[in-house]
């Protein structure tokens, strides 16, 4: 309905302001894009793939954040039989398929089917069970699940209760839950939507000696038919449902699931590694599941590139809004007649964006390198042989801790630098936070899994404490063989001298601090005996430290190999300074402590980054969020908008698209009706309470 | 979906059950609880809870079990019919403003009459004249009326000056044009305004004969009373979904020159002469400023007890989970660890429980101070003359001889300070329950959802620190100038403008005094340092923003940790509680001080407050050593904030520990989608067996 609110401008101009920005810069979007995004031709898939999905009614996102739960599953299940429909319409591959769900940004009801069921099968399964259960898969005959999480245990995979005891008799495998805690809860496409699961169940079989009693092998994985292939109703044995709303993944029916003495076939057991004699009950290992870790690496190398993704999200729309965004005027200003400041000019918005702008590059590199090293040495890890990724796929898992715990709180510090409209629907950061703030938990809690980087760390310098008289046999061992035998001559590093940044000397404080951590974690678990639980805290820092070390060794590195222009490259550069800086600011302590850098350095630290900023970064901010190209359909955010338009799109939202605004309610407290002239007195209400 | 079979209903939680557990944990402390509990809230306020919350239990209408699957068309409709039905309850039971804030809290969100209560009719009193009590006061306390109060608009939040509405005198008929000249001029986020309020009080530059004379507040009806429609050329509607705060219908407004009469300027403190059109300011307008500053210290006092909420769930349930079994545990010893005995989990909750602690002193000291304030001001009365010249901010007061400056500069760095730490301890709390956090059953997700504003409005977390850095620049100023030291301030100022020379010494661990005094000692430090870059090397301001924010943070950590430990030796406490529980409070003092100076350590280490080694041994020695101490009593702790079950509404922070059998009742009993079965393949345009798409 047109009003006399259809003339109205805002009283500045967003696309003047953020064309004026892009004007003053001399970077390449254009190369700096291919740069980043040409890995699998990513950049040229998302160009194909959005104007497909625009055009579908069904991936309109405007009315997400209206919907309730059930609303919201619906919708998910109607967008992933749709995006099947047009795999088959466009011919996409699997990786058309993955960019498609990823721009979508929601969770599909599928996912699990074509992640973890799929690979589970591939990976885990014997020839003759792929050659059965892969035509299906692929098909969507059937839709699976991976049903491993329990609601007693998570991380704590060997602690799994849910049973799957052998009888010899009648060569079938009872799947049992004894307790609630046993109950599947969490996993993906099992709440309403699988057909079929994977179902990791403690194998217990006969124990040959004892009569009667069984033996557990430990957690195993089988594949289970849950529902009726008609009527999709759970059989018989099997209590399976939906968990309910969450903070996220909304469109997502995460599922629970009970076993009554179920009882599966002797195939059911995937078989590549693990076998079960059908007659005897007797197990067997075979081969050795190296590949798995392998696959792991590759999916922590994931979830690193995916990090920086919603990162560079959460910076592209906080630098156009802030740039776009005026309050205040300088008070140092001449007169009362000078415009408001955009925001993005405050230190105090700068401090808090774009040392994230500059984390988005840092992990970026690093998950190049991890997927390179992956690739490089793929030949041999699909022959069994890791060595060559032993050392990565043991540090993958603090990377993976801190990559995500960079981005999931980088997201919500990105929208409160916004402020008020930081909260608001359009702000486009709601739904990114709400399901990324899953990762910190998920796959490994954050804080749990630093503990195996920690012990890794701690094995390697009690060896190199031990024997330092061998050539090194991994880049760890080098550096705390070099740390050892430079010990106790050692300076600190003057990173800054005469207010040059010394880029050399920043790497080696880096390889340092972590070193020398490394060396007191040896010293007090190995050396003073301390206890475990006692050094948790301590652990945790070490493995950041390490982590860190590795994200600013692999940004120097790939600056060095790049062949960008010289205008785009110096910028790099300063994005690294920043990313170095920053950190060592943030916990400048152990800095200190552990004799990395000298205190005068430190003490030149904070001025250093705020000139940084203002001057090197700050003129190119929004020419390097548009360097991530990242569509207006994945932002969905008026914020964030290429073209600047940020309060006609808010507007628009709130007054054209809100289905609230369609209803008119009686807001008199004495009278019980709700919707104005429904007469209905609320009863429609209560009866869904 | 079926029933529930009963093989499902027969099992239990393997292991130890989450109520056996919580019963050793309080068998564990010998804390008082209840004592406790009385300390902090009073015998008679927990008494009056109790007796709300029975009313509010029976009625249907309050019933929370649907509220994590509804959407936002559903979220509203209910909020509005439970705002209504409690006024129906306060009328029927007398409610004074006590008991309703009371319900308001265990009812747990906003609601669309909360505008209307909180802002227009406190608004009409504070500024209205006699007459225009008369005129729309007496109406809206009866609901004849019901407002909201519209200042932010799209372009301008913080910055009010720069508002764009404009309410233009008009001599010939006396009326105001009220209009909307920009898009970005739209009313926005205004609580109540989207859907329920029929008035609003506007704030909108005032213009008299082409002159701009800044915002005032305007009375204006926006609907219709018998329809409910907007007026003509008044454009308001609702502006959509938010993170959180979805039950209430924050709303948009813009006028098309829409014509007021003169009675609707609010005019107690400025006034238009209505036959000469001259401008007036009668009354300075100091008594906002004061409560800006009430306000900010309820912020400040709820800041803790928001805390306690997301502590108490996530200590409750720490307790009971149980994940992996001890490294060092011999191998007989099998069974899991609770998840509260790993120090990394300590590390997070046991700090944050004592942050609970530190926030409630700090803001029953502020509202103490508060108090005594208002006192003197009404007996004095006298000081008109100086607040005439007063502007909006302490920055124009008189520094060093005004406790108000000192009470207002400090509301606002701890308004900062305790919201923040608020917002991002219970997202903290959240991640420590691990997987399970993230369902909406823990409880804590949508609460933090609904708290985040606190950390953008009554002034934006960042914006004030600067208010706070300008008054004490000018006290240092005062200072150096020579002037005799009159509160807590200039006190610690002056202290170390006369050891400056000397250094200091202070035996952070081993005294409470000294700890405090440390803390003291690195905010005079800062304060002294950030003069020196403005006044001697003459920085700009916008450079120094970062260090003011740090300043800031520096000056309000100091007045939490001096609160706290005032509260400790103050002798009702010591009167109130045990011995026992007095000690434990202490530990919880220097859980809070000490880790907070481990965590700002730099400062401490380079305003030598504090030396490496001590820094290295606070962290190492005494903060593990009181992690130990504290953990035993941690479930009792909580308990004491007596949060009731139905008010946090979390399957993860029961009261008895029946963690897991809540969560799959809620899970399989009361989830919709579990009502419906669906059509899984990709073939099938069939989505819900038995429904036609709504899509």
């Amino acid at each position: 309905m047109p009003d006399f609110t259809d003339d109205l401008k805002p009283s500045y101009d967003g696309t003047a302001i953020l064309q004026a920005e892009r004007d003053r810069s001399s970077i390449s979007v254009h190369e700096l894009s291919k740069h980043l995004l040409s890995r699998d031709g990513f950049l040229e898939r998302q160009n194909r793939i959005v104007p497909i999905l625009e055009n579908e009614p069904l991936f309109n996102k405007r009315q997400q954040l209206n919907l309730s739960r059930p609303e919201r599953y619906h919708l998910g299940l109607a967008r992933a039989k749709a995006l099947r429909r047009l795999v088959k319409k466009h011919g996409w591959d699997h990786e058309d398929h993955k960019m498609a769900e990823y721009l979508t940004d929601e969770m599909s009801p599928y996912h699990l089917h074509m992640s973890m069921f799929s690979t589970t099968v591939k990976e885990q399964g014997s020839e003759e069970q792929k050659k059965y259960w892969w035509p299906k898969i692929e098909s969507y005959k059937m839709v699976g699940a991976y049903a491993q999480t329990e609601m007693g245990h998570g991380s704590n995979v060997q602690g799994l209760e849910c049973q799957a005891k052998y009888d010899v008799k009648s060569k079938e495998f009872v799947i049992h839950s004894p307790y609630l805690t046993a109950s599947k809860w969490w996993n993906g496409t099992l709440g309403r939507t699988a057909t079929h699961a994977i179902v990791v169940a403690q194998l217990l079989l006969p124990d040959a000696g004892n009569n009667g009693a069984f033996l557990s092998q430990g957690p195993h994985p089988f594949i289970v038919q849950i529902r009726d292939m008609k009527t999709h109703m759970p059989l018989d044995g099997i209590v399976v449902g939906d968990i309910g709303p969450k903070y996220g993944y909304t469109s997502m029916d995460n599922g629970y699931m009970l076993f009554n003495n179920y009882r599966v076939p002797h195939d059911a057991l995937l078989s590549r590694y693990a076998k079960v004699d059908p007659t005897t009950g007797t197990f067997r290992k075979e081969g050795h599941p190296a590949v798995v870790y392998g696959s792991l690496t590759n999916v922590r190398a994931t979830i690193v590139m995916h990090a920086r993704l919603v990162l560079a999200r959460a910076v592209t729309i906080s630098v156009r809004y802030t740039s776009i965004r005026r309050q205040f005027k300088d008070r140092d200003a001449p007169n009362d007649t000078a415009p408001e400041m955009a925001v993005l000019d405050y230190p105090t918005v700068q401090v808090r964006i774009l040392p994230l702008l500059a984390t988005t590059f840092a992990l970026h590199y690093t998950g190049e390198a991890m997927y390179n090293l992956y690739n490089d040495t793929r030949a041999s890890i699909d022959k069994g042989d890791f060595s060559s990724i032993a050392e990565l796929h043991s540090l993958s898992s603090g990377l993976k801790s801190l990559c995500t715990t960079y981005a999931a709180n980088g997201i919500e510090t990105c929208r409160r630098a916004m402020g008020g409209h930081g909260f608001g629907g359009g702000s486009g950061l709601i739904g990114i936070n709400n399901d990324y703030l899953s990762k910190p938990t998920v796959e490994g809690d954050n804080w749990m899994i630093t503990q195996q980087v920690a012990a890794y760390l701690i094995k390697k310098m009690t060896s190199a404490v031990k024997d330092t008289s061998n050539a090194a046999e991994d880049p760890t061992d080098e550096l705390f063989k070099l740390y050892l035998s430079d010990r106790d001559r050692k300076s600190s590093a003057d990173i800054i001298c005469d207010g040059e940044i010394a880029n050399g000397a920043i790497l080696e404080a880096f390889r340092w601090r972590a070193a020398d951590l490394s060396y007191q974690a040896y010293h007090a678990r190995v050396v003073q005996k301390k206890k475990w639980n006692s050094l948790l805290i301590q652990l945790h820092k070490l493995s950041n430290a390490y982590s860190e070390m590795i994200l600013v060794q692999n940004f120097a590195k790939a600056l060095q190999l790049s062949r960008l222009s010289p205008a785009t490259a110096i910028t790099m550069t300063h994005l690294f300074q920043l990313f170095s800086l920053h950190t060592i600011d943030a916990d400048a302590r152990s800095f200190t402590t552990t004799n990395a850098v000298t205190s005068s350095s430190l003490d030149a630290l904070p001025n250093l980054i705020l000139m940084l900023m203002a001057e090197k970064i700050r003129p190119h901010a929004v020419k390097l969020v548009d360097c991530w190209a990242l569509p207006d359909y994945i932002l969905d955010s008026a914020l964030g908008r290429y073209d600047g338009k940020v309060y006609e799109d808010l507007y628009d939202r709130a007054h054209r698209r809100n289905p609230l605004n369609r209803t008119t309610f009686n807001v008199d407290w004495e009278s019980d009706e709700i919707v104005l002239g429904s007469g209905d007195g609320g009863r429609h209400l209560l009866a869904k309470l | 979906m079926s029933p529930t079979p009963s093989w499902v209903k027969k099992l239990k939680p393997s292991g130890p059950q989450g109520s056996e557990l919580l019963a050793a944990e309080r068998k564990k402390s010998s804390i008082d609880v209840g004592q406790l509990s009385e300390f902090l809230f009073t015998e008679e306020k927990l008494q009056r809870r109790n007796e709300i919350l029975d009313i509010l239990k029976s009625e249907k209408v309050f019933d929370k079990s649907q509220n994590y699957f509804a959407g936002r068309m559903d979220r509203f409709e209910t909020a509005l019919a439970r705002a209504k039905k409690l006024q129906n309850v306060r009328v029927e039971n007398k409610w004074n403003e006590d008991d309703m804030y009371i319900a308001t809290e265990l009812i747990s969100e906003p609601g669309p009459y909360g505008l209307h209560e909180g802002m227009f009719l406190v608004t009409l009193r504070d500024q209205g004249t006699p007459e225009q009590h008369k005129l729309f006061l007496d109406k809206a306390v009866k609901y004849e009326i019901i407002g909201c109060y519209a200042q932010t608009e799209l372009g301008h939040g913080s910055n009010v000056r720069g508002l764009e509405t404009t309410a233009t005198w008009n001599a010939e008929d006396k009326t105001f044009v009220i209009h909307s000249p920009h898009l970005t001029a739209s009313k926005w986020w205004i609580g109540s305004l989207g859907k329920t309020a029929n008035y609003a009080v506007v704030m909108a530059q005032l213009i008299i004969k082409g002159k701009g004379y800044g915002p005032h507040p305007f009375v204006v009806q926006v609907r219709d009373l018998k329809t409910h429609e907007p007026l003509e050329n008044v454009h308001v509607g609702d502006i959509g979904p938010k993170f959180g705060y979805n039950t209430m219908d924050n709303g948009f407004l813009l006028f098309n020159k829409v014509k007021i009469p003169h009675v609707n300027m609010l005019a107690k403190f400025s006034h238009v002469d209505p036959n000469t059109g001259k401008y007036s300011r009668p009354i300075s307008p100091s008594l906002i400023y004061g409560t800006l500053t009430w306000i900010r210290s309820n912020i400040v006092l709820s800041a803790g007890q928001v805390l306690a909420r997301g502590v108490t769930i996530a200590v409750r349930y720490c307790a009971v989970r149980r994940q992996f079994a001890d490294r060092d545990a011999p191998d007989s010893e099998t069974s899991e660890t609770p998840v509260l005995n790993y120090t990394m989990v300590q590390i997070r909750l046991l700090t944050l429980l004592a942050s609970t602690f530190a926030l409630h002193f700090t803001g029953n000291g502020m509202m103490k101070l508060y108090r005594a304030n208002q006192k003197m001001m009404n007996e004095k009365g006298a000081g008109r003359e100086k607040d005439s010249k007063r502007g909006a901010g302490p920055e124009e007061t008189h520094a060093g001889s005004d406790l108000l400056a000192d009470l207002h500069a400090t509301s606002c760095g701890l308004k900062s300070l305790a919201s923040s730490t608020a917002a991002e301890g219970l997202e903290v709390c959240r991640r420590a329950c691990g997987g399970h956090g993230y369902s909406s059953f823990s409880g804590v997700g949508s609460y933090y959802a609904d708290y985040l504003p606190t950390t953008t409005w009554e002034g934006d977390n960042y914006m004030l620190t600067q208010q706070v850095a300008r008054y004490l620049l000018k006290s240092a100023r005062s200072v150096l100038k020579g002037d005799k030291p009159t509160n807590d301030t200039t006190t610690i100022l002056t202290n170390f403008k006369n050891r400056a020379e000397m250094g200091a010494a202070f035996d952070i661990l081993g005294s409470d005094e000294d700890l405090v005094a440390a803390f003291a000692w690195r905010a005079a430090f800062l304060t002294f340092e950030a003069l020196k870059h403005r006044d001697e090397q003459k920085k700009a301001w916008n450079d120094l923003l970062v260090d003011f924010y740090r300043l800031s943070k520096a000056h309000s950590q100091f007045i939490v940790v001096k609160n706290f430990h005032d509260a400790l030796t103050d002798s009702t406490t010591t009167q109130s509680l045990n011995s026992d529980t007095v000690a434990l409070m202490h530990k919880l003092f220097r859980l809070n001080a000490l880790h907070t100076l481990e965590t700002e350590s730099s400062e401490f280490y380079a305003s030598g407050a504090a030396t490496v080694r001590q820094i290295q041994l606070a962290r190492t020695t005494a903060i593990m050593k009181l992690l130990e101490e504290i953990r035993p009593h941690a479930v009792r702790l909580v308990d004491a904030w007596a949060f009731s079950d139905w008010q946090m509404d979390s399957s993860l922070g029961r009261e008895d520990g029946n963690v897991y059998e809540d969560m799959f009742y809620r899970a399989s009993e009361l989830n919709p989608l579990n009502k419906i079965t669906i059509d899984p393949y990709p073939g099938s345009e069939v989505l819900f067996k038995g429904q036609r798409s709504k899509l």
